[in-house]
């Protein structure tokens, strides 16, 4: 069976992994049956209106399939604003763009949806040798989001779906659908007849499962020659992506255990930013940032995506009561408090 | 190593990315398998063979210079406006005779004219009444066997705004003053007498003191409309009419590009010459008439809705004039 990446699937897993859980997985593959294709797309070229037709037919329903995942990009850095394309491939919110679109953690980012929804998130990290980026929404979903592939079987002549947002947003026109064929593999970057623009860096490049296989990086004058980064560059460049692991942790003062399917507070430091909040061990967690929490670990990852001075909105159940408590986070104390 | 100019995608930088040579020296897919390769384009034949009849080729003094829709049996055909400039027009057909062709009325709004050949057996171009969705094929027949190229639909029906039109200076940059540093050749401040060293005064009766001033007020003229400016030359004021015109970036794109109502955009890789016909769907029917190549990404044509709607008003508009001149 494919993995689901979602919010749910992170819940799932049990609590004596919370460390390597304090960081997103890198996506799962889905699998891909060519069985599941239209013949046409399998042929050197399509011969009859049949297969142009059947072409057609998966292709539309692939667009409005894989559309409301992906979104503009803005962010806000020294050079003014930045702006590009991306694509979400969790229910949380993880969001795949180029890395010159993205920044070093943490900075502020908004997305636009091709109904012209927003939400805001920020950088969580890029690898600029590769220009891959990874960002995070950080309201609570759940969002739109797609399956990312493989180039297990990735041959010349594949056809695939470029998406994004060429020249910026555009509320009037929306998402740019654009249809070519793989022309060249090369290590970690994929070229393509889908025409490409600035704007469109950092959109999703899809095969015909509608899973995606690269991300838009680069063009020259031919239109012909439009580069994007391969997904396999993004699983080989997660650690990169989520963030350095030797960048401390935020520190919040919080002990929080499972106690089966309940996650409850058990220790809160003295003196530490959760002290200041008026919330009391004993309090069951339900809710961070306004997303479920279905297991400590849920949490441990929330607060290690989160950098010193940003808050953490933590709702408890008390007895049969329901409260919310901002944490203003703090660096990581030198000693055990 | 081989320095390819890149552009990252990335709207407010541009930078250089070098490219080691031996990324080309990749396998690359036969260029006949391509997106709008021939061996593609062949599957498309059945439908080039329903519409070859129902396509011209227009002819500004031998050079080709757009394409057209037949839309009357009679030889009525609708074209790309602004490509047919003056000159002797002629049109080539499937069966490969040019014949003689004569405009009979124009839409500056859409950028559509409408032409008269003197042919016979020419067969109207099928009109297409369903709706039309993203991801399904675009396809551009011409006078041949297999369409000019294919493409999809990129995005639903939307307005493009207009293009800027400009009046042809290259303000001194000294000054925020509106000094002339030069007229630029070829566009209508030259043709007015406009000269280095002049000074905007005032631009359609508002007087104006700087740069921004005058580029918003032209903002709201378009291209082909004239615009009365006064000049300061020494000590002596004059005023001038000078008509704005569109400047072109590059040979890939269509001149006359924006200011339209409602476009579909597919992504089909056009010549600009390759615009003015029909944009037709896998049963032959038009869908749309090519009106503009407008980017790298982004071909436009006018729906079918909007095509017929101006193809009613220059029939009347034709009908208007002495029965010599239809």
């Amino acid at each position: 069976m494919a993995v689901a990446w979602s919010a749910s699937s992170w819940g799932a897993d049990s609590p004596s992994s919370a460390s390597s859980l304090a960081r997103p997985f890198a996506p799962h593959p889905t699998r891909a049956d060519p069985k599941d294709l239209p013949a046409a797309f399998s042929k050197n070229a399509p011969s009859s209106v049949a297969d142009l037709r059947a072409m057609q037919d998966r292709v539309s329903a692939l667009v409005s399939q894989v559309s409301p995942a992906v979104v503009a990009v803005e962010l806000t850095n020294e050079d003014g604003n930045a702006s590009g394309s991306g694509v979400v491939i969790s229910a949380d919110g993880l969001v795949l763009t180029a890395g010159h679109v993205g920044e070093w953690p943490n900075h502020p980012v908004t997305f636009t949806f091709p109904d012209g929804r927003t939400a805001v998130g920020k950088t969580l990290g890029i690898d600029e040798d590769a220009d891959t980026g990874l960002m995070r929404i950080t309201e609570p979903g759940p969002w739109p989001h797609v399956n990312v592939g493989d180039m297990k079987n990735a041959k010349l002549g594949d056809w695939a779906l470029a998406l994004g947002h060429p020249g910026g947003f555009d509320a009037k026109r929306s998402l740019v659908v654009r249809l070519g064929r793989i022309i060249r593999l090369m290590p970690g970057v994929v070229q393509t007849d889908c025409t490409i623009f600035p704007g469109d860096s950092g959109g999703p490049l899809f095969d015909m499962y509608g899973r995606v296989i690269g991300i838009h990086t680069a063009i020259t004058d031919s239109t012909t020659e439009n580069f994007h980064v391969s997904i396999t560059e993004f699983m080989d460049t997660w650690d990169e992506l989520v963030g350095r692991p030797e960048r401390p942790p935020a520190y919040s003062g919080l002990t929080i255990m499972d106690e089966g399917k309940v996650c409850r507070l058990t220790k809160i430091d003295k003196n530490s930013p959760a002290a200041r909040t008026g919330l009391r061990e004993g309090d069951q967690v339900l809710k961070v940032n306004g997303r479920h929490v279905f297991a400590s670990a849920t949490f441990e990852r929330w607060l290690a995506e989160s950098a010193a001075g940003e808050t953490l909105q933590v709702e408890v159940k008390r007895g049969q009561k329901i409260f919310d408590y901002s944490i203003k986070l703090q660096a990581q104390p030198r000693s055990p408090q | 190593m081989k320095t390819a100019l890149y552009l990252t995608l990335l709207v407010t930088s541009l930078t250089q990315v070098a490219l080691a040579q031996d990324e080309f020296d990749f396998p690359a897919l036969p260029a006949a398998r391509y997106r709008s390769g021939q061996q593609v384009l062949d599957a498309f034949a059945p439908i080039s063979a329903q519409t070859r009849n129902s396509i011209v080729e227009i002819n500004v003094n031998e050079d080709t210079v757009a394409l057209g829709a037949v839309v009357d049996a009679s030889g009525l055909v609708l074209t790309k406006a602004s490509e047919i400039r003056p000159g002797k027009l002629t049109c080539r057909l499937a069966n490969g005779k040019e014949v003689e062709a004569k405009l009979l009325a124009s839409d500056e709004e859409e950028d559509v004219a409408l032409v008269r050949v003197k042919a016979e057996g020419l067969k109207p171009i099928l009109w297409a009444t369903n709706t039309v969705v993203e991801g399904q094929w675009a396809i551009t027949p011409g006078l041949a066997d297999t369409p000019q190229a294919v493409g999809i639909i990129s995005t639903l029906t939307h307005k493009i705004q207009p293009q800027r039109a400009l009046i042809g200076v290259q303000w001194s940059l000294f000054t925020t003053q509106p000094t002339v540093e030069f007229p630029i050749p070829g566009f209508g401040a030259e043709e007015a007498g406009v000269k280095s060293g002049d000074v905007i005064v005032s631009v359609d009766g508002t007087s104006v003191t700087n740069r921004q001033q005058v580029v918003e007020i032209l903002k709201t003229f378009r291209e082909g409309q004239s615009v009365q400016i006064r000049f300061k030359r020494e000590e002596k004021e004059f005023d001038t009419s000078i008509k704005l015109m569109l400047l072109k970036f590059s040979d890939d794109v269509s001149l006359r590009s924006g200011g339209f109502d409602e476009v579909i955009e597919h992504d089909t890789v056009l010549e600009p010459w390759q615009c003015g016909g029909p944009l037709v769907n896998l049963d032959g029917r038009a869908i749309g008439l090519n009106i503009a190549r407008a980017s790298r990404v982004a071909t436009y044509a006018l729906p079918a809705s909007l095509a017929r709607q101006i193809l009613a008003k220059l029939k009347s508009k034709a009908a208007n004039l002495p029965s010599d001149d239809r």
